[in-house]
């Protein structure tokens, strides 16, 4: 029988209204990495934070060491024998390597009030020392290290806030690769290897599937919040886990695929080698009239940045864009708006309404100038024009004077859409997960709304909530992998490619 | 359908040192901006002293430089309070109220002209730690009820601004202590005796900055309180400590003002918020929390009372000369403050 060092029972996370992961049987034997796949919203990342901690299950329960394995908090976790190194790094940047390293902990290097740094320094170096790391010095501060150097003081922290024991530990690690180049990664994986052969355990969450395969002993298969697989490091390949990975397609009627406009040979949206240092660069994709042109890719590949470059609310560092063959520089979203690029934001009730005004105010938002006679508001018009959006999207509401934020995710973004739409001179639309938190009855609408846009010749770019939906609603694909646009797919409404093919360049 | 892409193996690794360079050119010039802010108000400081020696008559004099350093006593124990607040993202407005509290207690206490008490180093402990004491209800209003420090503080010094001058009922009192005349007359080795305990307040502060866990703290939770909780370090009461360190920097600013002034009046702290805050953001302490430090105030203030100096020297017009100050307080923040797009501003 192998040694198990941890292990989830039924573990299961829901949120009111979603189910975010469901009976996840996991299990990390003594001195071995496991890999966690998935595309974005499989659940990785929820069970991550459930095994630090961070947040607590629903149902079922965890076992470390065979015991109940049960926290509060991340401290907790640590107490048990669990760390995290997160993705975005925990360490104090104008403090020295041996201070992060004991931070909260300095008890035991001075004196009720004074601290030994010396004596804490050289504690630091030993830590740094298990780990291999010789040539990092624990007083120069992190600001002066750069990134990989301080990924391995945060390995080096957590190992030490966890470790120090006979039994073994797990360290969870997040999505480590991302911005680290070729060697740098080598290196990781080095020390990853090194904190393994010690006895302890590592799960590794990583949307590179080339790398999961090489460094780990076993692979977790994720989607839709469920294990689809487990996977021996013998046995695996990329081609499986695509397999594995992607979900069932849902029907074209859902999607309202049979209404999916023939794109006309007008381009109206044009990037041109668009990029954004650190972000995405050479990124070049045309948009015609009445095509959605979805971007696929997980978080982290440039495609929200993308995004935001396009509705003007970040800056490029190159390249150009072009809106009806005019090229354009978007100093800020009015800007994008005036040029006839309107966005749908993702955080829809921070960015997309203003819950405190009423529906039609919010309609208006973007076209004052319509309703307005002499730049004064004329409240008969703006109520008129709210009414008649309210009717023709079916928002369900009290009436144009109701609190936009009392109304569903579905009506609320609706409501955005209206926005979006009303001001008539818009001419390409940027989704940005038009569906997220909404209904399935209010889905199906937004749909219908998106085909209908497209009828009347507005372009649509589309980040999709998810890859199902991206494929179906679109009619031309790019995918997006670390920064670079990696493969433009067509996707008639009679041959639309497969998620497999899709996910074969996200990955 | 796809467009050429046979092997999608090498162009993946292609890619990790495209955008990794990319990402470490940022950190870098991350790291070139910390160096900048740390390293240019000490190059500003220099630059200053050369120039006005130069070009500024009546600067590099005997006179002119013990005034420059009986002028930065107040100051100097100002801003050492006021750092640690800003350090961990804070800010304190109620630094006039407690130090001109402070200034009008303690010259009741001692020997004055409204009351019989003579208490003398006893009075001005009382006063002291009674304006310290504003600090902590400062610290524990703000941890407690969570309500934002500039809130907190602004209502604070305004009510013990008013506790001020009810204590002297409108008409202040003058001191006739002798000992306030000796201290203000004083002087150790050419140095004003309020100058030295200026540096004694500043050596404090220093060890606490340096050498202490608490010290340390300061500059994580202004970095990332959350994460800082995450490690179980106690930050509200972090907190309320550095707004009791603060009011008790004030304190001591106010019987340094009652000292010099022979007089306990609450209008004897009135421009020393602004002044303060202007020094402590010259000298490279983050508004945001984080960055800087008690040396950087050090020398934020030296620049700050060298500029007020150099300009009565040249016969600015005293009522240009708040102008100017708030010039250069914008200026500093400007160069100091990060920038993005998606950030809001309050």
């Amino acid at each position: 029988m192998e040694d198990v060092l941890f292990r989830t029972r039924k573990t299961g996370k829901q949120y009111p209204g979603t189910v975010a992961l469901k009976d996840i049987d996991l299990e990390v034997r003594r001195g071995e990495i496991v890999g966690l796949v998935g595309e974005n919203g499989a659940g990785k990342s929820t069970l991550l934070r459930i095994i630090s901690c961070v947040e607590q299950p629903t149902s079922g329960s965890m076992e470390m060491h065979g015991r109940q394995f049960r926290g509060k908090n991340l401290l907790e976790a640590n107490l048990m024998g669990v760390g995290m190194v997160f993705q975005e790094q925990s360490l104090m940047k104008k403090l020295s390597v041996a201070q992060n390293i004991f931070l909260g902990r300095e008890k035991s290097f001075g004196t009720l009030t004074f601290i030994n740094w010396r004596k804490m320094n050289v504690a630091a170096s030993k830590v740094l020392e298990s780990l291999g790391l010789k040539d990092i010095l624990p007083a120069r501060k992190v600001i002066e290290l750069d990134f990989a150097a301080r990924q391995m003081v945060e390995i080096a922290k957590v190992l030490n806030l966890v470790g120090d024991r006979q039994e073994g530990c797990l360290i969870l690690l997040d999505e480590p690769t991302s911005v680290l180049n070729e060697i740098e990664i080598k290196k990781l994986f080095e020390k990853m290897k090194l904190i393994r052969d010690q006895g302890n355990s590592i799960i590794f969450v990583s949307h590179r599937l080339s790398e999961v395969i090489e460094i780990s002993d076993r692979i977790y298969v994720f989607k839709d919040g469920q294990q689809t697989a487990l996977v021996e490091r013998k046995n695996a390949n990329e081609d499986i886990l695509y397999e594995k990975m992607v979900g069932r397609s849902t029907s074209g009627e859902y999607f309202k695929v049979d209404r999916q406009t023939d794109p006309g040979e007008e381009i109206i949206l044009e990037a041109r080698n668009l990029a954004l240092k650190g972000y995405f660069k050479n990124v070049s994709f045309r948009v015609r009239r009445g095509e959605v042109l979805g971007i696929c890719g997980v978080v982290g590949s440039g495609k929200e940045e993308v995004c935001a470059v396009l509705c003007g609310d970040d800056r490029p560092d190159g390249g150009q864009i072009f809106v009806n063959s005019i090229e354009r520089h978007f100093a800020d979203p009015a800007a994008a708006l005036k040029a006839g690029v309107l966005s749908v934001p993702k955080e829809r009730r921070e960015e997309g309404i203003i819950g405190i005004l009423s529906v039609a105010e919010n309609i208006s938002l973007s076209s004052m100038k319509a309703i307005s006679r002499h730049n004064v508001i004329s409240y008969r018009e703006r109520s008129n024009r709210a009414k008649e959006w309210i009717a023709k999207l079916n928002i369900k509401t009290s009436g144009p004077k109701e609190h936009t934020e009392t109304l569903s995710g579905g009506n609320a973004q609706k409501v955005v859409f209206a926005r979006a739409i009303s001001g008539g001179e818009n001419k390409i639309l940027i989704l940005n997960h038009p569906t997220r938190g909404v209904d399935v009855g209010a889905k199906e609408e937004i749909y219908l709304l998106i085909r209908e846009i497209t009828e009347r010749g507005i372009g649509i770019v589309l980040l999709g909530d998810t890859l199902d939906e991206t494929i179906s609603l679109s009619s031309r694909l790019i995918v997006m992998k670390d920064g670079l646009v990696l493969a433009e797919l067509e996707a008639p409404k009679d041959n639309k490619p497969s998620q497999v093919d899709v996910v074969r360049y996200m990955m | 359908m796809a467009t050429e892409e046979n092997n999608s193996g090498t162009k993946a690794d292609m890619i990790t040192t495209t955008v990794a360079d990319d990402f470490s050119e940022r950190i870098a010039a991350e790291r070139t901006r910390s160096r900048i802010v740390e390293l240019g108000p000490l190059l500003v400081m220099l630059a200053l002293i050369v120039a006005m020696s130069v070009f500024v008559r009546g600067f590099f004099t005997w006179n002119n430089l013990a005034a420059l350093l009986q002028q930065i006593a107040t100051p100097l124990v100002l801003s050492m309070g006021l750092t640690f607040v800003l350090l961990i993202g804070s800010i304190d407005l109620s630094l006039e109220g407690v130090m001109g509290f402070a200034g009008s207690i303690v010259a009741l206490l001692v020997l004055n002209t409204k009351n019989q008490l003579d208490l003398g180093v006893v009075g001005i402990l009382i006063a002291i730690t009674a304006g310290t004491l504003f600090g902590i209800l400062s610290g524990v209003l703000h941890t407690r009820l969570k309500i934002p420090s500039f809130m907190v503080t602004f209502g604070m010094g305004s009510a013990i601004t008013g506790f001020g001058i009810l204590s002297y009922r409108g008409i202040p009192a003058s001191v006739n202590d002798p000992m306030f005349a000796h201290i203000a007359a004083g002087a150790f080795l050419g140095m004003p005796l309020l100058t030295w305990f200026a540096l004694v307040v500043f050596f404090i502060a220093l060890s606490i900055e340096r050498y202490t866990a608490f010290g340390r703290h300061l500059f994580a939770i202004g970095e990332n309180e959350s994460m800082v909780r995450a490690t179980g370090i106690n930050v509200d009461t972090i907190k309320v400590i550095v707004f009791a360190w603060a009011a008790f920097c004030s304190s001591v600013a106010g019987v340094f003002g009652a000292i010099k002034l022979n007089i306990g009046q609450v209008i004897i702290s009135n421009g020393f918020l602004f002044s303060t805050i202007t020094a402590v953001v010259v000298g490279g302490t983050s508004l945001v929390g984080g960055s800087g430090g008690v040396v950087q105030s050090l020398v934020g203030v030296i620049i700050v009372t060298m500029i007020q100096d150099g300009m009565i020297l040249l016969g600015v017009n005293a009522y240009v000369q708040p102008a100017v100050q708030g010039m250069i307080v914008i200026a500093a923040v400007s160069l100091t403050v990060a920038r993005g797009r998606k950030l809001v501003f309050k």
